[in-house]
């Protein structure tokens, strides 16, 4: 049997626009099939009694002991900078101290604390200044700098930016349960950054650099797919106490927003914590490329439980000057 | 040396040469490059510091490049270290030579600055980065300048770039942070660690009146500094200009001695190790053991 050059252009287009019917399809339907739970709970201080927050907050969302028992914990948190007198640039060591005591509960078998700050090489002079070093000597947490930690290639699972492989951590690959505890800022080059942005402080400076450039020259909405998607952490923890608007994610002011939101799924927690800071989830790209990949962005597919958003909604301070902030103002 | 800095350095020795860049973990050539630094600085363990010199130079790759690890050629890092860890020892002189070679022809990635960049400083300026294909930072630059004036390229354009790219990247107000000046047009802050490693690339290359408000900056910083790594800096830096503080081997001695939340990785110790040479242990035309 012959087959007509013809025939064969038209075949070949037509299999193609079927398969990719057919991956729009299931795309479709998988958004339409995702849920996600994401807990909003009322925080107004650091002092009020995070841990017993934080367990309601887990039971919310269907984290079981049985996930954790005797596993290995690792509790991500955004350290970026020295923050004497600016509880807005990092997440709050009460928040960290709640978690591992969570954790300890549910029975976990190590609970490790672990950062690679973007923009400093000396990691103990953050935790020095950012009050970790007391809570950390007082809870008996070990620390992991993961910016001097060993690399080891895996293969960059998510695809979206040029980057075939990813430098993780070997203490990260070593973890049964990551945890990404993030804060609730602005941010001058992605927007706002969250549980999935601050995924980059995972990635050690010692194959990325400091800044980590080379997520930059990569394209940061892209890498912050990719890292999320490679990463996969358990559990999403924002820290939305004291956050930060304006220019984040280390120069803006603070932003008191009395939240904590937690959740299974990066995507739903982040576009919660967006539409809680008055921003479009919709309108920040990585989010909007998420929907249907990563996790689901839409309102509908998010299952708000604690505070609903209307009732701790408050608007952060979006600057114009900035191209990332332009735009991103959800309509009421 | 303190016996403690020494104990920790060594116990991030490997069997087979060559050291780790933390408690465990497996051979790193940053950490390999800075533990031989500091244990020739202090003259102890020579066997430890030959085989990690010697390691060094197995992984150079052929371009002259020395990478962190053999499957991340593209981060070179310590290549300027590794020169200045096999200063003056002639069983190198070739690795080193070629690691020179290599950082003449290496640099970041540089453009002509936009007028609506939010990043102020000038772009243009070629220097040296942490990893291949990226822009240039303050570090990368200020340790090659380092291993280009151990190596006797004092004069070299390159060199005379590298300066012109520090005091490009200085703070309005003093200091030196990881390589951003103003960005949105808000200025930045400073950072111990890098002011004090710019400043010793700096010291006599340039007048003392271009980096007054820096040298001031870490005057005003170093007695509440207590982490090895930024202390350390600031006084090798202060050093290097000739303003060691009368107490900076106190310091040291008791930074080294305090509970640390985790432990130190290597550079850090061995920068607070050689600290402790009075003319700060980095200048490659001064004292030590060099």
């Amino acid at each position: 049997m012959t087959l007509s050059r013809r025939a064969f252009v038209l075949g070949t287009l037509g299999g193609a626009a079927l398969a990719w019917s057919g991956y729009a399809l299931r795309r479709q339907l998988r958004r339409r099939a995702w849920t996600e739970r994401v807990f909003i709970g009322r925080a107004p201080d650091y002092g009020m009694d995070l841990t017993g927050l934080m367990l309601a907050g887990f039971r919310e969302v269907g984290l079981r002991a049985e996930e954790v028992q005797g596993r290995r914990v690792l509790l991500k948190p955004n350290l970026v900078e020295t923050a004497e007198g600016k509880p807005q640039i990092n997440t709050h060591p009460a928040v960290i101290r709640a978690a591992a005591e969570v954790f300890r509960r549910m029975g976990a078998g190590e609970v490790v604390v672990a950062e690679g700050p973007g923009h400093v090489r000396d990691t103990h002079l953050v935790l020095e200044q950012s009050g970790y070093a007391e809570m950390l000597r007082a809870e008996r947490l070990a620390f992991v700098d993961l910016n001097y930690d060993d690399g080891v290639r895996v293969k960059n699972a998510g695809g979206w930016s040029r980057l075939r492989h990813l430098t993780l951590p070997a203490s990260l690959l070593e973890a049964d349960f990551v945890v990404s505890v993030a804060k609730l800022k602005t941010h001058h080059w992605a927007g706002v950054t969250l549980s999935m942005k601050n995924l980059f402080g995972v990635l050690p400076g010692s194959y990325y650099g400091w800044p980590k450039n080379v997520l930059h020259w990569a394209g940061i909405p892209q890498c912050i797919l990719d890292v999320t998607a490679t990463v996969r952490p358990h559990l999403a923890i924002v820290d939305g106490i004291v956050g930060m608007e304006g220019d984040g994610p280390i120069m803006g002011p603070p932003k008191a927003a009395g939240v904590l939101v937690l959740g299974r799924n990066l995507p739903a927690v982040d576009a919660t914590c967006a539409r809680v800071m008055g921003v479009d989830p919709w309108r920040l790209s990585y989010l909007a490329r998420a929907d249907g990949h990563l996790g689901p962005v839409g309102e509908a597919a998010i299952l708000q439980v604690g505070e609903p958003i209307s009732a701790v909604a408050t608007p952060f301070a979006l600057l114009d000057v900035i191209p990332a902030h332009r735009g991103l103002r959800r309509k009421p | 040396m303190p016996a403690e800095a020494v104990r920790a350095i060594r116990e991030r020795a490997l069997p087979e040469g060559g050291f780790r860049s933390r408690v465990q973990g497996g051979f790193r050539s940053d950490a390999t490059a800075w533990a031989v630094l500091a244990l020739r600085q202090a003259g102890q363990e020579a066997e430890l510091w030959q085989e990690g010199a010697a390691s060094l130079a197995a992984g150079q790759l052929p371009d002259g490049r020395i990478p962190v690890s053999p499957q991340h050629p593209e981060a070179f890092h310590p290549t300027p270290v590794a020169v200045l860890a096999w200063q003056g020892l002639p069983e190198f002189q070739t690795a080193s030579r070629r690691a020179v070679e290599f950082l003449l022809a290496a640099t970041g990635k540089h453009f002509p600055r936009k007028s609506d960049d939010p990043a102020e400083h000038d772009t243009a300026i070629p220097g040296w980065p942490w990893i291949a294909d990226t822009h240039s930072w303050v570090e990368p630059t200020a340790l090659t300048l380092l291993a280009l004036s151990a190596a006797g390229f004092l004069d070299h354009p390159r060199v005379h770039d590298g300066r012109r790219l520090l005091l490009d990247r200085q703070l309005p107000q003093g200091g030196w942070n990881y390589g951003n000046t103003r960005v949105f047009g808000v200025t930045l802050q400073a950072m111990p660690d890098s002011t004090g490693v710019a400043l010793t690339a700096l010291a006599r290359g340039v007048p003392r009146a271009q980096v007054a408000a820096s040298l001031e900056y870490l005057h005003r910083e170093v007695s509440r500094l207590r982490t090895p790594r930024s202390l350390g800096w600031a006084l090798v830096g202060l050093s290097a200009w000739g303003e060691r503080p009368p107490a900076a081997e106190a310091w040291l001695r008791a930074c080294l001695r305090r509970q640390e939340v985790a432990p130190y990785e290597t550079e850090s110790l061995a920068v607070a190790a050689l600290a402790l040479c009075p003319q700060g242990g980095l200048l490659p035309w001064e004292g030590g053991t060099m």
